[in-house]
């Protein structure tokens, strides 16, 4: 048996030794990002790739001259917010499109697909408009609206449905629950590593996303972490001690959310159901 | 008569439910993407800057520029040549990968996988940034190649059109293959033990096994990520915009960020950005659709 | 049980946002409306920052607002000005400075608020690019408000710095910075390879590249960098020569001589390994010249503060003119940008006076702090001439570059602008980047010309 085990495992020394390769050419920009964080913006940008003594300069550096808690503050509302609305509206599309299909919705979702396909770029003005009009530059709506319902969650939550057990709905049915507490009782419980893939995806969008954010969030005091970051990669000098300590707080919490949620994540991306 | 009575409420009671449940989300894409499409498409038609734009005479005036453009043209050429090698490469690799993690036997599994999926929670800057210094021409991808013998003289990556075009491509495939392999990974796990157990007493190898039964099985994850990396590469911007700049002398740009040039960058001239972006959106839905005809899977 | 509490917990998050979201519409407007009041009622720093305010406008008597995009340049040179008001004018003032990333999200801004034809979104004031601002009132007269009310001495300024901001005679901008050219060599270097800042002073470009090339062989620098995609070098070589990309009708002349004549010693001087050039901008600051690979560099002035970020170096540098084709000193502005009050200011009495008394007025208070915190050079020959500005710079060995760059600015041609200017320059660095790849300078010129057409609708 022992001697069954240790064969297997030489049998898969090619594949450590390529996962090996993989996982070092992915970690070591986040490597690089670390120490670049630590060095003097003359040492970044002659290339040195080991930690120096600059980290507590350019953090300080970074605080005094940004805001970078109200930035972080701002980046968490937002993408909380337009998490938890995402999931809960797209989610609920899902399960209606899925669970209570017919010819005319499908033909409905086919439909929705297509605005996956409409070019951001040439969205943004009507919306900015539409933005302005309703008096939502600034705010938290204005950040979120545009993608609170968004076909691609819609799909997944679909996709992710079918693994749903239809019978136990009926019996739930003859037990005279109601369609909605379907939803909330026995749906939501048991898709929550879809949930899980779901939030993890949709965080990261809306913490990363930059272009739409920069339209209307006009005030300072709305600001985002992706603008200070790219208001600190702008301008006539840059420094790069500074910049990569604001990179590495804006990848912090992408990654802890994406390393809390990784096991759910990695089940509830194809939907199984647990 | 009354049960049936009962039974039809009931009925009548949860397809209007079920429409109650779709309702919210349909209606805000309707909102946030139809109207601001149906908008841009009027714009399309108009020529001119700001408030004071005017019917294009002709109508398709803006249409018909795009052929004398030889920018724009550039830009399809360039986005499709990141499409065809790019999208083939990474899912392939995103397939190895998520193949080899499968593996009962791997030891490691969490680490490996961490690693393999970070790269895509990175920020865009901090990638772009990354991936500009280690091309640069005193980078330390030169400094290694000068250092091996490989190149004689630091060589300019990003300056020189072709090689520009691979470090997009490179930074492309580092930044998603990891995204694409979850999705596979999670495929695989979806398929049960035995079914390999059963390829195996029949006598399959395994790149057999992995052609006949695996691929077979999953079919709707490779549908699915197709059409998200189609539509994510005829969409690109942000590697064109920060890594490239589009240049060395626009020979790296893509139509995404040449439409954002025309609608934002100096002379902005948005109903011709507008015009342009219905020509991509109308080649990725038929891209789309080809894909979801290929791999359809409800029945 | 695990499982139990986090549905729970889901549950009432979602349900938690199904509220939030039910009362949307009401509460959005009210928070809007609120807010609205709140700015005009605080004046406190913390108070008016936290709010978000939907129009970004002032509404308050004493307050205006202005976007403005570099912390370390021109946000400290608004910061003189406001306190220079508040204390001389307006103890009430205050002037709410809101930071963009580059000057180009200022650009965008305007855009944007044309395009879906609402100008309630910008700020009373903005500080706007010299080289777009022509092309901008003219696709967007609506956007501005003109300076014809605000009492300022125009002649205090350098006519060509004022080229720019005044369209059809009319001022429509007060200049802030000031883009006059320098060149600014390592001494150092020069005398190691046999030269003084004397012999490359009024030179020809064609003895210039002899020397540049002498230089590299001995010391391994180059004697000039530049950024190969934006290419700020054949506008400034240009101007010194008196000449521009467009002749007086405003048709793009990119095949004329002057044009050939520049592009050929860009890439004589590329190929003399005088002339090194990076990919783009951050190359171009963050390598070659941070990064210590040149013994010169040649650009509008608010270049200083990243050469002066190898703190090594200091005492090394000195400044001078730029070559000519034919010889004799050249002299060229490149960048600057000047502030314009936007259709949206509500308070344009305030805004007008504020513009007046500080940076309009050539106030030696506002100039002389937008100098010493921002490095922010002036147009103005009166506040030019402050003590301030006399004094020696020690990392320039000394030599009083500020008054120095002053005086360059009043050399400064007036050339022909167009609203096509960047695009022209985008086209000349194409066409440069192409001949550097070995097509030749003709057709490359030639296409440089039809693609610069094509894009002005011609």
């Amino acid at each position: 048996m022992k001697k069954n085990k240790s064969a297997i495992q030489r049998r898969l020394i090619p594949s450590y030794i390529f996962l090996t390769f993989w996982s070092l050419i992915s970690v070591f920009p986040l490597y690089w990002m670390i120490t670049a964080a630590t060095n003097t913006t003359v040492e970044v940008a002659r290339g040195k790739i080991w930690f120096g003594t600059n980290a507590a300069e350019n953090f300080n550096k970074l605080i005094s001259q940004n805001d970078l808690w109200g930035s972080m503050a701002n980046s968490f509302k937002y993408s909380i917010v337009q998490t938890l609305l995402c999931l809960f509206v797209c989610s609920l599309a899902g399960f209606g499109f899925e669970l209570y299909h017919d010819k005319i919705k499908d033909r409905l979702f086919a439909l929705l697909l297509l605005a996956m396909m409409v070019p951001q770029v040439a969205t943004m003005i009507p919306l900015f408009k539409m933005a302005s009009g309703m008096k939502l530059l600034n705010s938290v709506w204005g950040f979120i609206l545009p993608s609170i319902s968004t076909p691609f969650m819609i799909m997944m939550f679909r996709q992710n449905s079918r693994n749903f057990p239809v019978d136990i709905m009926e019996a739930a049915r003859m037990d005279g629950l109601s369609e909605v507490a379907i939803f909330f009782r026995m749906y939501l419980p048991v898709m929550k590593s879809t949930y899980a893939a779901a939030a993890v995806i949709t965080f990261m969008n809306a913490w990363n996303s930059y272009l739409w954010p920069k339209v209307v969030m006009l005030d300072n005091s709305a600001q985002t972490m992706p603008m200070l970051i790219a208001n600190l990669a702008a301008g006539y000098t840059i420094d790069y001690g500074v910049l990569m300590m604001g990179v590495l707080f804006c990848s912090i919490p992408t990654m802890v959310i994406f390393f809390i949620l990784q096991k759910q994540f990695a089940e509830g991306i194809t939907g199984a159901v647990k | 008569m009354d049960t049936k009575k009962k039974g039809f409420g009931l009925l009548a009671k949860q397809r209007a439910a079920g429409w109650a449940f779709l309702t919210p989300a349909t209606l805000l894409i309707f909102i946030m993407s139809f109207y601001p499409m149906v908008q841009a498409f009027i714009m399309s038609l108009k020529t001119g800057s700001s408030a004071n734009m005017q019917w294009g005479n002709p109508i398709t005036y803006n249409y018909a520029r795009m052929f004398q453009d030889k920018l724009f043209q550039r830009s399809i050429g360039n986005t499709f040549l990141y499409l065809i090698i790019e999208v083939p490469i990474m899912l392939i690799f995103a397939v190895l990968l998520a193949q080899l993690l499968n593996e009962k036997h791997l030891r490691f599994k969490g680490i490996f996988r961490t690693c393999v999926f970070l790269p895509c929670a990175t920020s865009l800057v901090s990638y772009a940034l990354i991936f500009k210094s280690l091309f640069a021409t005193q980078g330390l991808i030169n400094t290694v190649l000068v250092h091996l013998g490989i190149f004689s003289e630091n060589y300019n990556f990003l300056g020189t059109p072709a090689s520009a075009k691979a470090v997009i491509i490179i930074a492309l495939i580092w930044r998603w293959t990891g995204y694409n392999m979850v999705f596979y990974l999670a495929g695989l796990q979806n398929i049960e033990y035995s079914v390999y157990e059963a390829a195996k007493i029949d006598g399959a190898t395994g790149w057999k096994t992995f052609w006949y039964v695996t691929v077979p099985l999953l079919k709707p994850v490779i549908v699915m990520t197709f059409i998200m990396s189609i539509n994510g590469t005829l969409q690109l911007f942000d590697e064109s915009v920060n890594l490239t700049k589009g240049g060395p002398a626009n020979t790296t740009i893509t139509m995404s960020h040449y439409i954002y040039n025309n609608s934002f960058d100096g002379v902005a001239n948005f109903g011709y950005a507008c015009a342009m972006s219905f020509v991509v959106f109308i080649m990725v839905a038929i891209l789309a659709a080809i894909n979801m005809k290929v791999g359809d899977t409800r029945d | 049980m695990k499982r139990k509490v986090v549905s729970v917990l889901l549950a009432g998050a979602m349900v938690a946002s199904l509220t939030a979201c039910g009362g949307s519409g009401s509460s959005a407007t009210a928070t809007t409306a609120a807010t609205g009041n709140d700015a005009a009622a605080t004046t406190a720093d913390g108070a008016a920052s936290q709010a978000a305010v939907a129009d970004v406008a002032s509404e308050d008597e004493h307050t205006l607002s202005v976007y403005a995009w570099d912390k370390n340049f021109n946000i400290p040179a608004l910061q003189a000005a406001e306190a220079d008001y508040k204390k001389n004018v307006d103890p009430d003032f205050k002037l709410n400075i809101i930071e963009q990333s580059q000057s180009s999200d200022v650009e965008t801004a305007i855009t944007t608020a044309a395009s879906a034809g609402d100008f309630s979104t910008l700020p009373d004031i903005v500080l706007f690019q010299d080289h777009w601002i022509q092309n901008f009132v003219t696709n967007y007269p609506d956007a501005w408000k003109d300076l014809s009310a605000a009492d300022i001495d125009w002649s205090d300024f350098g006519a060509e710095k004022l080229s720019y901001s005044t369209i059809n005679d009319v001022h429509y901008g007060v200049p802030v910075d000031n883009g006059t050219v320098i060149f600014a060599y390592r001494t150092d270097l020069l005398e190691q390879a046999g030269y003084s800042i004397k012999d490359v002073t009024g030179v020809t470009w064609d003895k210039w590249i002899e020397i540049g090339s002498d230089v590299y062989e001995k010391t391994g620098k180059y004697l000039l960098s530049m950024d190969g995609d934006g290419n700020d070098l054949p506008y400034m070589m240009l101007q010194a020569e008196g000449k521009s990309q467009f002749d007086e009708n405003g048709d793009p002349q990119l095949t004329s001589e002057d044009v050939k004549a520049v592009v050929d010693v860009i890439t004589r001087a590329q190929q003399a390994n005088a002339l090194y050039l990076a990919n783009d901008w951050s190359d171009y600051t963050d390598q070659t010249i941070v990064g210590d690979m040149v013994a010169g560099v040649m650009n509008g002035n608010w270049i200083i503060p990243t050469i002066e970020q190898v703190t090594e170096n200091s005492g090394k540098w000195e400044i001078t003119t730029l070559p000519t084709l034919k010889g004799g000193e050249g002299y060229a502005s490149n960048g600057g940008s000047s502030l314009y009050v936007t259709a949206n200011c509500k308070n344009v009495d305030l805004a007008n006076d504020f513009l007046a008394k500080t940076f309009g007025a050539g106030s030696i208070e506002t100039y002389d702090e937008a100098l010493t915190k921002g490095g922010v050079i002036t147009c103005s020959t009166k506040a030019g001439s402050s003590e301030v500005y006399n004094q020696g710079v020690e990392y320039f060995n000394n030599q009083p570059i500020y008054s120095t760059i002053v005086e360059y600015g009043t050399h400064v041609p007036v050339v022909k602008q167009s609203d096509f200017h960047y695009t022209a320059r985008e086209q000349v660095a194409a066409a440069i980047q192409n001949i550097l790849g070995g097509a030749d300078i003709d057709s490359s010129l030639k296409d440089a010309q039809d693609q610069l057409l094509f894009a002005m609708g011609k």
